[in-house]
């Protein structure tokens, strides 16, 4: 089946745990994915652990809940709470109501997650699993589901949550259920990891890491998404040139264009450039290294000089992903 | 509120703080080798698995013993830095704390008790805790002059202040022994006489954890009897040892909103709680001034283009006029995020167009945050010999 995969295709399990490490953009590759794979028609859910908040802004909304809310065509978006999904557990397993409602809020959430650590984990993934097995008459009820997950940092743990619990708890439902959840995520049909990294030594060092790491959990790991890149501002026979003497390239246009330009002008535009330059080269090295250190396929996305990530940037790293195949079919409903 | 220079002088502990993802290992790691270069004997403790970082400072892996790092002189009249450095262990802090702690028996105990070996390594706030306990350890023997510690990358800003706090309060398990205290003691037919709330909660916990588990946690509890109190003590002076005038915290951020939010509220609550704030470091900074002749760079550019001027002067004339927007946006965010903490200081790297992975790159991030290495002052006494690991 794995032979089947198009390289370069980021979408080829119903579940898609977006990580990365710290700052590389996780939260935007995610939203992104989502509504690449929406535009292409796909019911799309958009999910959020850990209360982040990050989800939200980027489709112009201010909060997203428990309920699963509207974020865009085709998109819906949802921010699982560990208290919440207990008592929904409580309720779907148990029939526990009372208790629930008792339990929420108090610090028996807080009891119940420390005592079996990964519980709190095992409640998130569950969520997801029932989500990535719901079904609305006869279909799946979503083609897509998107996690902006914990940062690779923190990953492994959260996605080992339900062989510890395994281990750890020898008997009844929540054994079960950690099992589901175990053959969840081991599935490469049914779920996979998508990597984001900076076109940076240290991120894509982690990234190597954290793919060594996953791949020991039996955890399937996608595409890395390479992401800020520098666009081509200047052409690859001139990179090395304004890398190392920007000031003597620019010179040489100006005298070229007739244009007329002060020395501390010259000066500070030699040195923005240079830096540009030096960086763009630092990228297309590290992104060299991508494939080198972790053995995966890469797609890129765009630097945007924008202030801030809303709907329109969403909507152009979207774009990007289409172009490069992110979205070709990959498998399909089991 | 000091000079950087001040607290790398004379400061003995240097606590780095702030969001994940903004360079914090990298900041901990540069002004730790200046205070080297400086002459200081210094040791960085760091948390997060940076092995580049390790390998960069000649070290294959760092590990929870400290070890001395090989870095060459600035100079030829300087002494080699005395730079130590390791790596935090979470589990085998916490072992190492127990078996401090009791009799080999018990502590042989606890480690077999499988609840025990998950809360050591995943209850939430103990690798901050661990860290602290670390940080004590260093202080105690007395080998540094400065140690800097690294923190971990919390998901807020709260968890590291507020972890031995979290977790003496687990351990204490108030809450747990309450509840589990009928369960364990006398069996089930005890239950009658606990109220109610009890009574369901146990029924629900069981069910959710099956009962092998509870009695695990049962026997953890028995077998930590007594050793809370220890915990408590260690934290109470970890606390006071932070709260000292020779410790200080230097947060650490990036120019953007959200690490700029974490770090304010660090700011608040590091004064709140009346510890010793040195500063902020602001990483990766875009800083391109204002410049005569450039004001429209954007129209430059659509001239330089119209007049066929080669492939360079527009592009170039474009990125100025990006970068420049990003400088001023950043700019503004600082100064939205702290301007009215005026008495914080500020002190930017800017961006580097070479990733920070070995010792001259971290001298220039020392040098962006510090300037040039001051000359060397006259040493008083020579430095007492350590045995190297």
């Amino acid at each position: 089946m794995m032979d089947d995969l198009m390289p370069g295709s980021l979408v080829t399990a119903r579940l898609a745990i977006v990580s990365g490490k710290g700052g590389v953009g996780k939260t935007t590759v995610a939203a992104a994915l989502a509504l690449a794979a929406a535009r292409a028609g796909k019911q799309v859910l958009l999910v959020e652990v850990e209360q982040r908040e990050g989800l939200a802004p980027l489709f112009g909304e201010k909060h997203i809940g428990y309920e699963e809310t509207r974020l865009a065509p085709n998109v819906t978006g949802l921010s699982v709470v560990p208290d919440e999904a207990l008592v929904e557990y409580l309720y779907l397993f148990y029939g526990i109501r009372y208790v629930g409602r008792v339990l929420k809020g108090s610090k028996a959430v807080d009891f119940a997650t420390n005592i079996a650590p990964g519980l709190r984990d095992i409640l998130l993934i569950g969520k997801l699993k029932e989500a990535e097995r719901r079904r609305v008459a006869g279909a799946y009820a979503y083609d897509l589901i998107v996690l902006d997950a914990p940062p690779t940092g923190r990953l492994p743990r959260f996605l080992e949550a339900p062989r510890s619990v395994v281990e750890l708890v020898h008997s009844g439902p929540i054994r079960t259920q950690a099992q589901g959840v175990l053959e969840m995520v081991t599935d490469p049909k049914r779920c996979q990891v998508v990597l984001v990294t900076l076109p940076e030594d240290m991120p894509v060092t982690e990234t190597a890491e954290a793919k060594e790491a996953l791949t020991k959990l039996g955890v399937s790991v996608g595409p890395v998404v390479v992401n800020g890149v520098f666009p081509g501002t200047f052409a690859p026979e001139d990179l090395a040139e304004v890398a190392t003497d920007a000031r003597a390239a620019l010179t040489r246009d100006l005298e070229r264009s007739g244009l007329s330009l002060g020395d501390g002008a010259i000066e500070n535009l030699s040195l923005v450039a240079g830096a540009h330059a030096r960086r763009t080269i630092h990228q297309h090295e590290a992104i060299e290294d991508v494939t080198r250190e972790t053995g995966l396929p890469y797609l890129t996305l765009p630097f945007l000089f924008s202030p801030r990530m809303s709907k329109d940037e969403v909507g152009v790293l979207a774009d990007a992903l289409v172009e490069q195949g992110a979205l070709a079919e990959g498998a399909e409903d089991a | 509120m000091s000079e950087l220079s001040e607290l790398i002088a004379d400061r003995h502990i240097l606590v780095c703080v702030g969001p994940g993802g903004v360079g914090k290992t990298t900041a901990a790691a540069a002004l730790a080798l200046r205070a080297a270069d400086e002459g200081r004997r210094t040791i960085v403790c760091t948390i997060d698995p940076a092995r580049r970082l390790a390998q960069s400072l000649g070290l294959q892996a760092l590990d929870n013993t400290p070890r001395r790092i090989k870095v060459e002189s600035t100079s030829s009249e300087r002494r080699a830095p005395e730079l130590w450095g390791m790596m935090l262990d979470m589990k085998s802090t916490f072992d190492d704390m127990i078996l401090d702690m009791t009799s080999p028996e018990r502590a042989q105990q606890i480690f077999a008790n499988p609840f025990y070996q998950h809360i050591s390594s995943t209850l939430a706030g103990t690798q901050e805790y661990m860290a602290m306990e670390k940080l004590w350890e260093l202080h105690e023997e007395g080998r540094w002059e400065l140690i800097v510690l690294d923190t971990p990358p919390t998901r807020s800003a709260l968890d590291f202040l507020d972890a031995p706090k979290n977790v003496t309060d687990f351990l204490e398990g108030r809450f747990l022994r309450l509840l589990l205290w009928p369960y364990l003691k006398a069996g089930k037919t005890y239950l009658k006489a606990v109220n109610f709330g009890a009574k369901a909660f146990l029924k629900v916990a069981t069910k959710i954890t099956g009962s092998e588990l509870l009695a695990d946690v049962a026997n953890f509890f028995m077998a930590f009897e007594g050793m809370y109190d220890t915990f408590k003590d260690r934290a109470k002076r970890v606390h006071e040892l932070l709260a000292a005038r020779r410790s200080g915290f230097v947060v650490v951020s990036a120019p953007q909103e959200a690490s700029l939010r974490e770090a304010r509220y660090f700011v608040q609550r590091l004064g709140a709680e009346k510890m010793p704030l040195g500063g902020v470091v602001m990483n990766r900074t875009h800083t391109v001034p204002a410049t005569p002749g450039l004001e429209d760079p954007r129209r430059l550019a659509e001239r330089a283009r119209a007049a066929g001027d080669g492939k360079v002067l527009a592009p170039a004339l474009d990125l100025y006029a990006s970068w420049r927007e990003i400088s001023l946006r950043e700019e503004d965010a600082v100064k939205a995020a702290l301007g009215d903490l005026t008495e914080v200081p500020v002190w930017r790297v800017p961006d580097m167009a070479d990733d920070v992975h070995d010792v001259p790159s971290l001298r220039r991030v020392a040098e962006e945050l510090l300037g040039p290495l001051p000359p060397m002052p006259p040493r008083k006494t020579e430095p007492r010999n350590t045995a190297e690991i």
